[in-house]
């Protein structure tokens, strides 16, 4: 596996409150990798990093050779890395062939954008059905699926997902995980932020845990599924005795 | 009253409404996509009518075919004022955006119309057609020319405005830029170029009905305040977000203000859309322009 | 406690008395320099700058204290010219239109504060703006003809009183801003400019404090008006109204420095002072150039003069933020 996704020395800070601390991580190609810490360790900070919506004060984000912390948010989507932000953030007042349109936005993803939408509706049938909808009148699983759709039109090289089991019923959680899955037996390259840990780390080849904007932990996902603080912190799991 | 007058007092608040339509839509484009309020949307206007005059009096050009000239002319005014002015402001937030756009386009205001000022003078200035006052008679309602084909520009542009913000992709773009501006940013939009488009698409709906304000009018420096006002008036009656909304919304506040003007005496017309104006912002604060 | 140095003391004794000394030495001045001078010019001057002190001071006490952005000041101040000037010329001593005037700002301040309060921000701008609008356009409608003085009053016309006048005012104005700053009520002000939402939660009663500001900057507008009916020999009644007023209280306040006392008496004598050059050799061009400054203002120096003169200072003497 080649080294894809390079994360070097980040810091970051929403006004005086610094929310990252020296981050480094890497995602191989073909892999899925997961981020996993409690509310507030910085997870959706780093994502923004990542994407180019937040400014670091330092460190780098490299794609292959190339240099992702110095373009602007478009341009990070030119590259195909594309995100499924937290809370969805779907474009409510448009229609769901509207959403999946602009997720195609990008120059690489237009030209093939009807062989692709094809695809989309092949794995979500349901937004086949409702595509004259306003994305709003979905229900929560159905803009998650809208969510992923939109970001699977832009032909990601890498895809992140922020917290996509939020809020969502087990059977849609579950549904989702497949997709992820399936993505990834296709070739994309997953960055998964997950509260539900457990769920994470079975399905993530690796993982991280950030705390309090520091990386204190990674491995594989089995090796963390079975780390005693791991288990104690985010799994739920009562301390074992020795 | 007749039922003659009352269709003619009817007709003549329809066209008028349809200028006030094209004035809205280009405040509420902006306003909905940038956040920002532009009350030197007036001037704007006044600046488009000003080429369609001197347009009509330098070589005799026709008005309507004056546009061609006018809008590219306010596209690019409003290429650089975005540059230079508002640019700044649309990286603000929320509260802090919007009143930092309202001071410095009230600025604006005073600029522009003392430019215009300087450079026309501030008498009022009228483009004469040789179809001027000649119209159609339907069943004893007189249909000026002017304003028929003003009222047939309305709808074509907003048509227009409808095709390209639902049926292309930068439409799309600056639709999805007002909806969620990360998130169209996350879809690969250069959103800071679709400010810049957007505003210069406002500043050409402006001088089209900067266009049909001076045919229909005429055009003096001073006219900016009380077209911002109308479309403000507009954009409060259209509800939130609204873009084509302006147009139906212009036209019931053309056909209220007729109506009322032949009841109550055309002294009280102009207030009678300020009065509806406050009451609507009033009776639902916040809800009609913002989203929360 | 902590002992100070002679040398803090001295510097924090030198920073008490050396405002005051500063503000008895520039009124002295403003009382006895046009009487030494004796100018025409020089009596419009200064009156102008005092006039604009006024308006400028009580914009500010609403959207410099109180963060309620008026685009509608206008609306106060003509009323305060219409009622002064309609009582004065029907026979009532000056003194008592005058007085009335502020009144009539105060009275019609009221009957639209609490509608256009539920307003915020960028709402409550444009709800002014909307309501001072209907008022000039329903003036100029209805009272279309020019209000010309009386013969008798032209020539009896005294321009030192109403210097005097827009004086006293000016320092009134002033006076009253220092006094509800330092007032219990100021807290309160101060709180709801900052977060409505906060104010709110912690039990001010943000109504009666945007009402306290609004009656206290409607008051002095409308007296601002008055000064103006006293000193025109003629104008179209529909004049005070213009949205121009608004935009030298706007401009004014920005150039001194938003939510400060000084701002508005340094911005005043600024304004005027480059206004009076500028229309000298540009004519028209000063509203433009007024205009770009303002602009710059709002953009890169929102804390005005003040600001700069404390930054250039280096003194921590910190504005409420």
């Amino acid at each position: 596996m080649t080294k894809f996704l390079d994360v070097h020395g980040v810091n970051a800070s929403y006004g005086d409150i610094q929310a990252l601390w020296d981050v480094s991580l890497k995602v191989n190609e073909g892999e899925i990798v997961a981020l996993i810490g409690p509310n507030g360790a910085g997870k959706t900070t780093l994502m923004r990093v990542m994407t180019g919506l937040h400014q670091p004060l330092s460190g780098t984000v490299k794609l292959g050779n190339a240099d992702l912390h110095t373009l602007p948010a478009y341009q990070i989507v030119e590259k195909g890395v594309i995100l499924v932000p937290e809370g969805r953030r779907l474009f409510g007042g448009l229609t769901v062939l509207e959403n999946l349109e602009l997720g195609a936005y990008a120059r690489r993803a237009r030209d093939l954008r009807f062989r692709t939408l094809k695809r989309v509706f092949e794995i979500f049938p349901l937004l086949s059905e409702r595509q004259n909808q306003r994305a709003n009148t979905l229900s929560g699983g159905q803009q998650q699926m809208l969510a992923i759709g939109r970001a699977l039109m832009g032909l990601p090289k890498l895809l992140m997902l922020d917290e996509p089991s939020l809020g969502l019923a087990p059977m849609i959680v579950e549904n989702i995980f497949e997709v992820v899955k399936l993505m990834n037996n296709q070739g994309v390259t997953i960055f998964l932020v997950e509260q539900n840990a457990r769920r994470a780390l079975e399905l993530a080849n690796r993982a991280y845990i950030l705390e309090q904007g520091r990386i204190v932990g990674k491995g594989t996902g089995k090796e963390l599924l079975h780390n005693n603080e791991v288990r104690q912190a985010y799994l739920g799991f009562a301390p074992t005795p020795r | 009253m007749s039922i003659e007058s009352f269709a003619q007092t009817l007709v003549f608040g329809l066209f008028v409404g349809g200028i006030y339509g094209i004035a809205a839509m280009g405040l509420a484009l902006v306003f909905g996509v940038l956040k920002m309020l532009n009350i030197a949307h007036g001037e704007l206007l006044m600046l488009g009518g000003y080429a369609t005059f001197w347009a009509f009096s330098t070589f005799g050009m026709d008005p309507f075919v004056s546009l061609g000239i006018g809008i590219p002319v306010l596209f690019l005014i409003g290429l650089l004022l975005d540059r230079a002015v508002y640019h700044r402001i649309v990286r603000l937030v929320g509260e802090e955006k919007i009143k930092n756009s309202l001071l410095v386009s009230f600025g604006l205001t005073l600029v522009i119309q003392n430019l215009a000022i300087w450079l026309f003078t501030a008498d009022e200035r009228t483009v004469q057609v040789s179809y001027a006052g000649v119209g159609w008679n339907l069943l004893g309602v007189t249909l000026p020319y002017t304003r028929l084909v003003s009222l047939l520009i309305a709808i074509i542009v907003t048509l227009a405005l409808n095709y390209l913000l639902h049926h292309t992709y930068p439409g799309k773009a600056i639709l999805a830029t007002a909806e969620d501006f990360e998130a169209a940013e996350l879809a690969g939009i250069n959103i800071h170029r679709v400010y810049m488009m957007t505003f210069a698409l406002g500043a050409s709906l402006a001088s089209i009905a900067g266009t049909l304000v001076t045919v229909i009018y005429g055009i003096s420096p001073s006219i900016g305040i009380i077209w911002t006002l109308k479309a403000l008036i507009v954009i409060v009656l259209a509800g939130t977000g609204s873009i084509l909304g302006a147009f139906p919304a212009g036209i019931l506040l053309g056909v209220v203000e007729a109506v009322s003007g032949a009841f109550i005496g055309s002294t009280y017309r102009e207030v009678v859309g300020l009065v509806i104006f406050l009451l609507v912002l009033i009776l639902r604060p916040q809800g009609l322009f913002g989203r929360n | 406690m902590q002992e100070m140095t002679i040398a803090q003391r001295t510097r924090i004794s030198v920073h008490r008395w050396l405002p005051q000394a500063g503000i008895i030495v520039l009124i002295l001045f403003a009382i006895f320099f046009p009487r030494q001078v004796d100018k025409q010019n020089t009596w419009n001057l200064f009156f102008l700058i005092c006039l604009h002190i006024s308006l400028g001071q009580s914009w500010n006490i609403l959207a410099g204290f109180a963060g309620q952005t008026s685009l509608g000041h206008a609306a106060f101040f003509g009323i305060g010219a219409l009622a002064a000037r309609i009582l004065w010329f029907s026979g009532m001593p000056f003194a008592l239109a005058f007085i009335t005037g502020g009144l009539a700002a105060v009275a019609f301040a009221m009957l639209i504060g609490a509608p256009t309060f539920r307003l915020r921000g960028a709402y409550f701008a444009i709800g002014t703006l909307g309501v001072a609008e209907v008022l000039r356009i329903t003036v100029s409608q209805n009272i279309p003809l020019i209000s010309t003085m009386s013969g008798t009053l032209i020539a009896t016309y005294d321009l030192p009183a109403r210097y005097y006048l827009a004086l006293g005012l000016a320092i009134t104005t002033t006076g009253a801003a220092y006094v509800l700053l330092r007032s219990p009520w100021s807290l309160g002000i101060l709180a709801v400019r900052e977060d409505e939402g906060a104010a709110q939660a912690t039990g001010v009663h943000v109504l009666r404090h945007k009402l306290l500001a609004l009656s206290l900057s409607s008051f002095f507008a409308g007296l601002a008006g008055g000064v103006f009916a006293f000193q025109q020999i003629s104008y179209y009644p529909s004049a005070p109204f213009s949205p121009l007023w608004t935009f030298d209280a706007l401009l004014i306040t920005f150039i001194g420095g938003l939510g400060t006392l000084a701002g508005p008496v340094i911005g005043a004598i600024f304004f005027i002072f480059v206004r009076e050059q500028l229309a000298l050799n540009l004519v028209a061009i000063h509203q433009v150039i007024f205009g770009i400054l303002f602009i710059l203002i709002v953009l890169i120096f929102p804390g005005g003069l003040v600001e700069a003169w404390e930054r250039l200072r280096k003194i921590p003497y910190r504005k409420e933020k």
